[in-house]
């Protein structure tokens, strides 16, 4: 379709230049630059619109522009580019990771322990039935069996984080929701380094990979996210709290750890949450403690969304791959609700099931990991992986709502919420 | 409008006492105020044993309140076991809680009203002025054993308001800065349209005629209407004291009830001569002076015609009242009130004094609710 629009310039634009020596050949990609433009107005604009006419979520409105405009419907968005905005992304989603990692507060399960019971069971029994589900329904071989499981247990930490901030909610189901999050996120990472050498161990045989890879993913995010986490606190140090300067050198620590990772081949991921975790708990002095994401992340977020959108192989959708996805999703959704209803507590259980249904969302990392695991071996790890892909493609849409109705339901929404005509 | 009658005066045993502490929810992410009460005390697991605790105005408050009590002793053991049950409680919602008269850096309009027909009613009469009410004060109750002399006392204490605001001072900064006052929490409580001093009434008899008429004005619907500085309690069959901003500690609260106690007794056993209708005239300035600079303030006389440094004033009145606190064996629990106005300093000094030393605020609240806590720092 692209070509339709592009052919008559082409034309004209070959004609000047036999005239105007000065002008350069007929641009046959998008500058990146202004692809990324591109992807913020347009995901923005129907973002916004989403929000204010039918009351989505902004992020829903994001992952339908890049789906709508990405390579499975109109292709305005080529494969390429999608390679090009990579960085883009993985810097959104770091920031996301680490403002995550920074929200983990395991004390609070030391003070708490019906929330170490209610979070161990929504690790266990989402790993358990989604592994089960694939493994005897869906029938993938063990190894692929873990790595849904190990990519699809956890809640989407950019999503609900986004979502929190949007409906701007607080409270304790505000806050476990949050808390939830980041542990299963914590504790999905570390299957997703496990499972990376059940997957070595099964398909290539070569033991040495098995071990290493596993090992240079978990100590090479850890030492890289060390690095961001003793950077950051040491230049910080010598600038006022709270300064725009300390904003400054968080932003700049944690893009220098993303650019790292990624030439080490660690998970951006997984690198930046730990970063935030290491923050949280190294920072003696609270010098960092304080300062937060200016408003400008949102903009990061938006292209991130839009690429997540435009990745979801949807080209690839078939109604069994549609119906096991839904199911994997039931299975999911079974499996937290579950967790939070049995754990008890001292929260009433309509609440704890609203942070079940709180953390529902299921992408963006779900996303970048398989697309990690299955870049291992792409001859088989694509097709594998299609299962949580569209699992991750179908909760990109409904994950949000269901996180914003869990804290609408919960009361803890900012009374009079209004459309603001702002981004945030 | 549907009013509510005053009802009777309920006797009660001289200088038993009441303390009421207003405390802030904070987040332990960033120490800002956090909405959080209702599910706070939602699933308090707590025998009231101590006393109650309860929701106000906005979700990002709560209210302590004792049992009544005979003695100074009782309202620290109270406080301390109050204390304690919300520490244990906040730790497992992982809630911080604060003392202080004003949250140094909070964005009033992020509040959010309380449910319940009250507070729906409070927002829908005062608007805005209803989440800018995120303040915190301590109020202490002294019992009285007749209703002409809750009135008298009424009268008697209002003189001593600058004492009170200057001693409890505790909030420096609003909206993240420094406000220049020691206790800018009162300029929120004045916007009220009925806040302010007691008129000069003399007896029971004149304060049930001036509420009846105000309630046929349509000013007023009930006592809770009155925002005074001083009213009296009728269903407690007490004298409230509601100008002191909440202390970051209960100590401090409780040094405050030992004065309030102490000067009661001192009050009705000496009988002063009253001076209500000169007093108003200066009431609001030495209320002000209170408020700006603490114990640095100078108080108007409307009757010898003169100012009286507060530090000097105050000075005076702890020394008046020591056989009184003794004879009340409360006589310990005014010590540090005289070490503060020896030494003129306070919890707004405290405060400052953080922010100096950290240079930003949520570090200064993050020490606040470790204060409150009993945690030395």
């Amino acid at each position: 379709m692209i070509e339709t629009i592009t052919s008559p310039l082409r034309a004209i634009w070959e004609s000047l230049l036999e005239r105007l020596f000065f002008l350069p050949p007929f641009p046959e990609t998008i500058d990146s630059l202004a692809l990324f433009s591109l992807l913020l107005v347009v995901g923005l604009l129907l973002g916004e619109w989403l929000h204010a006419h039918a009351r989505w979520p902004k992020v829903t409105g994001y992952v339908l522009a890049g789906t709508v405009f990405g390579p499975s419907a109109l292709g305005w968005i080529s494969i390429e580019a999608l390679a090009q905005a990579r960085p883009i992304a993985d810097a959104a989603l770091g920031l996301l990771m680490m403002e995550v990692g920074r929200r983990l507060d395991l004390s609070w399960l030391r003070r708490n322990p019906e929330l170490l019971r209610s979070t161990l069971a929504d690790i266990t029994l989402s790993f358990a039935l989604i592994f089960l589900f694939a493994l005897w329904l869906v029938g993938l071989t063990p190894a692929w069996a873990a790595a849904t499981a190990a990519v699809t247990m956890a809640s989407a930490p950019a999503v609900v984080l986004l979502t929190i901030e949007e409906a701007k909610a607080q409270g304790q189901v505000t806050e476990r929701i949050i808390l939830h999050t980041a542990i299963s996120s914590a504790a999905s990472f570390v299957a997703f380094a496990v499972v990376l050498g059940i997957v070595h161990a099964e398909l290539s045989e070569d033991w040495l990979n098995a071990l290493v890879h596993p090992l240079w993913v978990v100590i090479g995010a850890f030492l890289v996210g060390g690095m961001g986490t003793w950077l950051a606190l040491r230049i910080a140090k010598t600038l006022p709290k709270g300064s725009l300067a300390q904003v400054f050198v968080l932003i700049a620590c944690a893009l220098l750890a993303v650019g790292i990772a990624r030439m080490l081949a660690v998970p951006v991921f997984l690198t930046l949450f730990l970063m935030g975790v290491l923050l949280a708990s190294r920072d003696q002095q609270q010098t960092l403690r304080y300062t937060a994401l200016p408003e400008g992340h949102w903009l990061l977020a938006i292209v991130l969304f839009v690429i997540v959108g435009a990745s979801l192989p949807w080209q690839d959708f078939t109604w069994l791959a549609g119906v096991q996805a839904l199911g994997l999703l039931l299975v999911r959704a079974a499996a937290k609700a579950g967790a939070m209803a049995w754990s008890g507590g001292s929260m009433p259980w309509p609440k704890r099931l609203l942070v079940g249904m709180g953390i529902q969302p299921l992408s963006a990392t779900a996303v970048f990991m398989a697309y990690e695991i299955a870049s291992l071996y792409p001859e088989v790890g694509r097709s594998a992986l299609t299962l949580p892909l569209f699992a991750a493609a179908m909760m990109e849409l409904v994950g949000p709502a269901l996180c914003r109705l869990a804290l609408h339901r919960s009361g803890e929404c900012e009374s009079g919420e209004r459309n603001q005509g702002g981004i945030a | 409008m549907t009013t509510k009658a005053l009802g009777e005066f309920k006797d009660s045993a001289a200088f038993s006492l009441g303390v009421e502490l207003e405390l802030q929810l904070v987040s332990k992410r960033d120490f800002d105020l956090t909405r959080g009460a209702t599910d706070l005390l939602g699933s308090l697991d707590y025998d009231e044993r101590f006393g109650e605790i309860k929701l106000e105005i906005t979700e990002s408050m709560i209210e302590i309140s004792t049992q009544p009590q005979a003695t100074v002793d009782g309202i620290a053991t109270d406080l301390g076991g109050l204390r304690d049950t919300l520490r244990q409680h906040c730790e497992r919602n992982n809630i911080g809680v604060c003392g202080g008269g004003t949250h140094p850096f909070h964005h009033w309009p992020e509040r959010r009203i309380c449910p319940g027909d009250r507070f729906n009613d409070l927002y829908q009469r005062y608007g805005y002025l209803s989440k800018q009410f995120t303040v915190f004060g301590q109020h202490v109750h002294v019992g009285c054993t007749s209703a002409d002399e809750a009135i008298w006392l009424t009268q008697a204490l209002g003189v001593h308001v600058p004492a009170f605001i200057a001693l409890s001072a505790s909030s420096p900064f609003v909206d993240g800065v420094d406000s220049f006052y020691q206790s800018a929490r009162l300029n929120a409580v004045s916007a009220f349209p009925l806040s302010g001093q007691c008129p000069p009434l003399g007896s029971w008899q004149e304060f049930t005629e001036h509420f009846a008429f105000l309630q046929a004005c349509g000013i007023a619907q009930g006592i809770k209407d009155l925002y005074w500085d001083v009213r009296p309690k009728p269903e407690f069959g007490t004298v409230e004291i509601r100008v002191c901003d909440t202390p970051l500690t209960i100590e401090q609260a409780t040094s405050l009830a030992a004065l309030a106690q102490s000067l009661a007794r001192w009050l009705l056993r000496t009988r002063p001569p009253l001076h209500t209708a000169k007093q108003a005239h200066v009431a609001r300035y030495n209320k002000f002076q209170a408020c700006r600079y603490g114990l640095e303030a100078m108080i108007s006389d409307p009757v010898n015609l003169s100012q009286t440094p507060l530090k000097q004033t105050l000075a005076d009145l702890l020394e008046a009242v020591s056989e009184d606190a003794r004879e009340l064996d409360c006589a310990h629990w005014l010590s540090p009130l005289k070490q503060a106005v020896a030494e003129n300093t306070g919890d707004a000094a405290w405060l400052r004094a953080r922010e100096k030393q950290h240079g930003n605020l949520n570090d200064v609240v993050r020490e606040a609710s470790e204060r409150l806590m009993g945690k030395d720092n």
